[in-house]
């Protein structure tokens, strides 16, 4: 798997890059974490809600989009590659661009009007406050009498 | 392959070795961000994705010629949260590189927005060959 991105520029240096590249694939970690979907994302379960995550570097709260639909939620949005950079000044290319989508299945009993997010260095927080939850309804059964 | 046969044409930018990678940050993951290099006029810029790290958060230094980057992920997960689904880990990135003696070292600038570093590499002024007068007695 070549980690970068061949450019003939600047300086007589593929030969060392194709090490650096045999390099960086025997590292042990991760690295970087290219086969999952855009934008990861974590859910979790606190007492009163869900709270949902997602790493989203690079995109503006104003290119996010959010909607929630029959226990379905969509976000939506947009990584904008380096303005005016031409594809030929790449000397490596590991982040990704471009439009994306994604849409989750929410847990049963959230009030979809009360869904709250927010945006921060990256980060994608959204809030799924749980309903109340309906009462178990006690069904007594009566002693038949017989037929 | 001896990378110094010709001493004008250094890497610019090079990654560090993984050895001298340690972690700083105890039992924290660590995570490699990915990242962008491209050329311009000037020099070179290079893109790092950092979800969650904020300008407080991230250290970025250059030592004799290595460029670190540092950021920390301020967990804000509450201990009690359980986890049902999960595509990511919450750690710190690290990451770092070798700089030639092409980028000007003390020039080099950053800047961090929605989670996104930029660190600008200006190239440095080729030295001028100096005439040197001779005089004779």
């Amino acid at each position: 798997m070549p980690v970068f991105r061949w450019r003939e520029s600047w300086d007589p240096l593929r030969d060392l890059e194709r090490q650096v590249d045999r390099l960086l694939e025997s590292l042990p970690f991760p690295f970087p974490r290219f086969d999952r979907p855009f934008p990861p994302v974590n859910l979790y379960e606190l007492d009163g809600e869900y709270l949902l995550t997602a790493e989203l570097p690079g995109t503006v709260a104003a290119d996010l989009e959010l909607s929630l639909s029959g226990g379905v939620l969509t976000l939506r949005g947009k990584r904008a590659a380096p303005a005016g950079v031409a594809e030929e000044q790449f000397r490596r290319h590991e982040r990704v661009w471009g439009n994306w989508e994604r849409a989750l299945t929410v847990p049963d009993r959230v009030q979809g009007d009360k869904v709250s997010a927010e945006f921060n260095d990256g980060v994608l927080r959204v809030h799924l406050p749980k309903a109340a939850e309906t009462k178990p309804r006690q069904i007594q059964v009566m002693q038949g009498g017989g037929p | 392959m001896n990378l110094e046969t010709n001493g004008s044409s250094q890497v610019p930018l090079n990654e560090a070795a993984a050895a001298e990678v340690q972690s700083p940050a105890g039992e924290r993951v660590l995570f490699t961000p990915p990242i962008d290099i491209y050329e311009t006029a000037e020099g070179l810029v290079l893109i790092a994705d950092l979800p969650g790290v904020s300008v407080k958060s991230l250290e970025l230094q250059v030592q004799d010629n290595k460029l670190t980057l540092l950021g920390r992920v301020r967990n804000q997960i509450p201990a009690n949260a359980r986890p049902l689904h999960r595509e990511y880990e919450e750690g710190d990135f690290l990451r770092s590189f070798i700089l030639s003696e092409d980028v000007d070292h003390e020039r080099v600038t950053a800047r961090l927005n929605n989670g996104v570093l930029e660190v600008v590499l200006p190239r440095a002024a080729k030295s001028q060959p100096r005439r040197i007068q001779v005089d004779t007695d």
